[in-house]
């Protein structure tokens, strides 16, 4: 071959490439691809010990027993039937008897049964990893017919809600129960949902293929295929998402919303999250021992221009721990004010004088960093300085845990429910523990502990008592200023506007129930 | 006989080299503040779960027993598993290591492509304008910010041209339709393996931007490196009289000149590559790269030691690899290097 034929054809051929690329792409769109841009990689696909990011594919592959849908303005929160069709909880609160869907089908053909409901759990709390203490009090677990489920209690707790869990309460097939970690991580899977994992590679995408006989309805239209790219860079995921490349994505800068929303090809959907950002104070140590001193230093806080500086205005008050849209959430939580004056007129009473505190928080949460920033210059007019220190959150927690005497000032962090349930946050965040594990305002009160223990021993059998017990509890955190209650962070997710059917449930951060939705 | 005996005292001393870091991983481990049953017991453990990690990992065991049970691991290749996600190492290793290797043989080749033939050119004609041109680029392709580079490159070439691809290994319709059978994680590799010259040219196209980006600098430096030892060799002797017996240029400048020159660039391959393997973070981030250098760095964030561990290992056999290569190579091109 002479150079300029070969030059010619090596042309062509790059030529015919380029084409044929395009024309392929044309093809995917045209045959139900749905494609996320994903800025984390998932790195557990192990039903029973997956508990971070993998949520957001293992959802569209597993399902659980029931499912949260969280409360509106115009609708209260409830439980959803999933594969559990009906349940029944006993008087005393331990016995819960669920009735499965029948002809339901693991992806491997096998039916839906309640030796498989029995197994799947079992074998959760038996590796003992990622979620798996919200099924500590299970007792034992019966299999009296195919298709109910008998739950034994060791003590009253809500399992309906435990059960809708966005971890740790995937139910698989009976089949899998023996494989290990590595046989789910290769790509594996064995769930009932409407898609199955057809390839996993990872630090760069998972691929979702549609199973043929779902149980559950399917719009007209519905993607066949589900593509998560993993893509860090916030500046490519913007370019994937305005060039079409990418569906959904949650991962763009507040600052560059406004332009998302300018774009008639883009949808920018804001809801409410259940994740609140909060600082707890050290009070185990002087003056910050001391309520009052803690509530001037919550007075200084400046709630509303964080909100604005730091969530482009979405973010909303925190009322409290609970945030809204979960059972729980007060709504006329006596929060206190920003307040400077009185804030210096407090301290002064005190006698507090030449205050330095010290906050942590983590490097990655750069609204952390605005809030501290905010009341840093807030508490530097009323004499108090305040030390930031950004820390990777291992480092930040392990600080905490060590010793209260040594530890920070303020502690920053997010929280949210591993269920749906506001004895999460408390428990949690504020009921005292011999050694510090996320009580890390190290708050002791008994009062306090046995209200909200009582509340949830209520939960599964007088939820309206036991909700008011947790909003009494919120208001003696309130009232203590155990911790300065910052701000309930908004969800926000971008979609192309060609996407019918799209709605965020905050019970289960940043998944995407891809079945519901069509192009 | 000479060179053999170089190589062997080389490989020799890589051996110690190996070993010296195993030594160094597992003590900065120890320095390093973290509680690695905490991790391991993942991001909400309860009190009983941390207590459960810590037996299972064997924490409680004495220092020296458990730097044994660590080198003995390690020797076997035997990773362990990530205290974050529980996953085997050796299993992501699989994934992410092709990908940085591929990269960086891609991105050293580019920088000597780039970086010998321009610094001969300039040597060629020292002082003239072909030499100033190439010292200024030589200097813009050191000074320049990766990130900065990368952006630009994918601002003009994806973005604005539209004739290289924007991120990622390859195309998603190729990954999702009609994926590369993977036998040896090289994608160039594997897709001529299975026959897929529409792979191959896709996964060709989606390394130019990122390799481009990675070479900019080594053949920056190679071109300078090149230059000054051509010009120093050019006012030799037996090329005055190579040119005296009236050589042609070309072969005066790559046949008789470049062999002598050509210690420094060699220096500058082992340079690019270690820096390729893991000091790409940013450019693998920017350009999507399921590489090494985003797993490590989460890992680092995390504390999650056996991740560090195995990946500081694998680059260090990697480089004490290329390293030797590299010697054996100037010892062959350069016989004075095997006796000194």
């Amino acid at each position: 071959m002479k150079r300029r034929d070969f030059l010619k054809t090596s042309a062509l051929t790059a030529l015919a490439t380029a084409a044929a690329s395009r024309w392929n792409l044309a093809l995917a769109q045209g045959s139900g691809i749905f494609t996320l841009a994903y800025p984390t990689s998932f790195p557990d696909l192990d039903p029973a010990t997956s508990f971070s990011n993998d949520g957001a594919v293992l959802a569209n592959v597993y399902e659980g027993l029931t499912r949260y849908i969280p409360g509106t303005e115009t609708e209260e929160a409830r439980i959803e039937p999933l594969l559990a069709e009906s349940w029944d909880v006993s008087a005393d609160g331990l016995t819960w008897t669920f009735a499965l869907r029948d002809g339901v089908k693991f992806h491997d053909g096998t039916p839906l049964t309640s030796e498989a409901v029995k197994g799947s759990i079992e074998r959760t709390k038996k590796i003992g990893g990622g979620a798996s203490f919200i099924w500590a009090p299970v007792a034992s677990i019966e299999t009296p017919e195919p298709l109910k489920v008998i739950f034994v209690l060791s003590e009253p707790q809500p399992l309906d809600l435990i059960a809708s869990a966005g971890f740790a309460a995937w139910i698989q097939a009976p089949a899998s129960l023996e494989q290990d970690n590595a046989w789910f991580n290769a790509g594996n899977d064995a769930g009932t949902g409407p898609f199955r994992i057809s390839r996993y590679e990872p630090g760069q995408r998972a691929v979702l293929e549609r199973v043929a006989d779902y149980w559950g309805p399917v719009p007209e239209g519905a993607f066949q295929t589900v593509l998560f790219e993993i893509v860090e860079d916030t500046t490519l995921i913007q370019n994937m998402i305005e060039g079409g490349q990418a569906d959904w994505t949650y991962s763009v800068p507040f600052e560059n919303l406004e332009q998302l929303q300018a774009n008639p090809d883009l949808r920018v959907v804001v809801n409410p999250s259940f994740e609140t950002l909060f600082g707890l104070f050290n009070t185990r140590r002087a003056p910050l021992d001391r309520p009052k001193v803690r509530q001037a230093l919550s007075m200084a806080f400046p709630y509303d221009d964080v909100i604005m500086a730091g969530t482009a205005n979405l973010g909303t008050r925190a009322k409290g721990v609970v945030p809204a849209g979960i059972w729980g959430h007060d709504a006329d939580a006596p929060i206190p004010q920003t307040d400077l004056e009185g804030a210096a007129a407090l301290l002064a009473e005190e006698g507090v004088e030449g205050l330095e505190l010290v906050m942590t928080y983590s490097t990655s949460q750069s609204l952390s960093a605005t809030a501290g920033e905010l009341w840093k210059a807030n508490l530097e007019a009323i004499g108090v300085t305040l030390t930031l220190q950004p820390m990777a959150w291992e480092a930040q927690w392990q600080l905490a845990k060590s010793d209260p005497a040594t530890a920070q000032d303020i502690f920053v962090f997010f929280w949210w429910p591993t269920y749906v349930t506001p004895y999460d946050y408390l428990f949690n965040c504020f009921h005292s523990e011999e050694q510090p594990l996320f009580n890390l305002a190290y708050y002791a009160n008994p009062e306090f502990d046995a209200m909200i223990d009582e509340a949830a021993r209520l939960s599964g059998v007088d939820r309206p008592r036991a909700e008011q017990m947790f909003i009494e509890a919120q208001r003696i955190l309130i009232d203590e200023a155990v911790a300065v209650f910052m701000l309930d962070r908004p969800n926000v997710h971008i979609i192309r506007s060609d996407i019918k059917g799209y709605a965020d449930n905050p019970a289960y951060g940043h998944v995407t129930f891809v079945n519901d939705m069509s192009r | 006989m000479d060179i053999i005996r170089y190589i062997l005292r080389r490989m020799v001393l890589s051996a110690f080299v190996v070993v010296g870091v195993t030594f160094l991983v597992f003590i900065v481990a120890q320095v390093v503040p973290s509680d690695p049953a905490a991790l391991y017991a993942g991001p909400r453990p309860t009190a009983e779960q941390i207590e459960k990690a810590r037996q299972e990992l064997n924490l409680d065991a004495p220092l020296p027993a458990r730097f044994v049970t660590f080198a003995q691991a390690m020797a076997a290749g035997d990773f362990g598993i990530s205290y974050k996600s529980r996953r085997l190492i050796a299993e992501d290793l699989k994934a992410y290591l092709p990908a940085t290797l591929e990269l960086a043989v891609f991105s050293t080749g580019m920088a000597l492509l780039f970086g010998v033939p321009l610094g001969v050119m300039a040597a060629a004609r020292q002082g003239r304008w072909p030499d100033r041109l190439g010292s200024l680029g030589a200097i813009a392709s050191v000074a320049m910010p990766t990130f900065f580079l990368a952006m630009l490159l994918q601002l003009v070439f994806a973005q604005w041209l539209g004739i290289m691809p924007l991120s990622g290994r390859i195309s998603r319709e190729i990954a999702i339709s009609t994926p590369v059978p993977q036998a040896t994680g090289f994608l160039l590799f594997d897709s001529l393996l299975a026959w897929r010259p529409d792979a191959f040219a896709d996964a060709a196209r989606h390394l130019v931007l990122p390799a481009l980006t990675l070479a900019s600098y080594p053949a920056g430096v190679a071109m300078r490196l090149t230059r000054s030892a051509m010009i120093e060799i050019l006012e030799r002797r037996h090329i005055a009289a190579a040119r005296a017996l009236g050589l042609p240029s070309g072969r005066i400048l790559f046949g008789h000149a470049l062999p002598n020159a050509m210690g420094p660039a060699l220096t500058v391959i082992g340079l690019s590559f270690a820096y390729a393997l893991t000091g790409a973070v940013l450019v693998e981030i920017i350009f999507a790269w399921p590489g090494l250098g985003r797993y490590v760095s989460e890992a680092i964030l995390a504390k999650d030691f056996p991740v560090i561990a195995a990946v500081t290992m694998v680059v260090t056999v990697c480089y004490v690899a290329m390293n030797l290569i590299i010697d054996i190579a100037q010892a062959l091109v350069d016989p004075r290097v095997a006796l000194t």
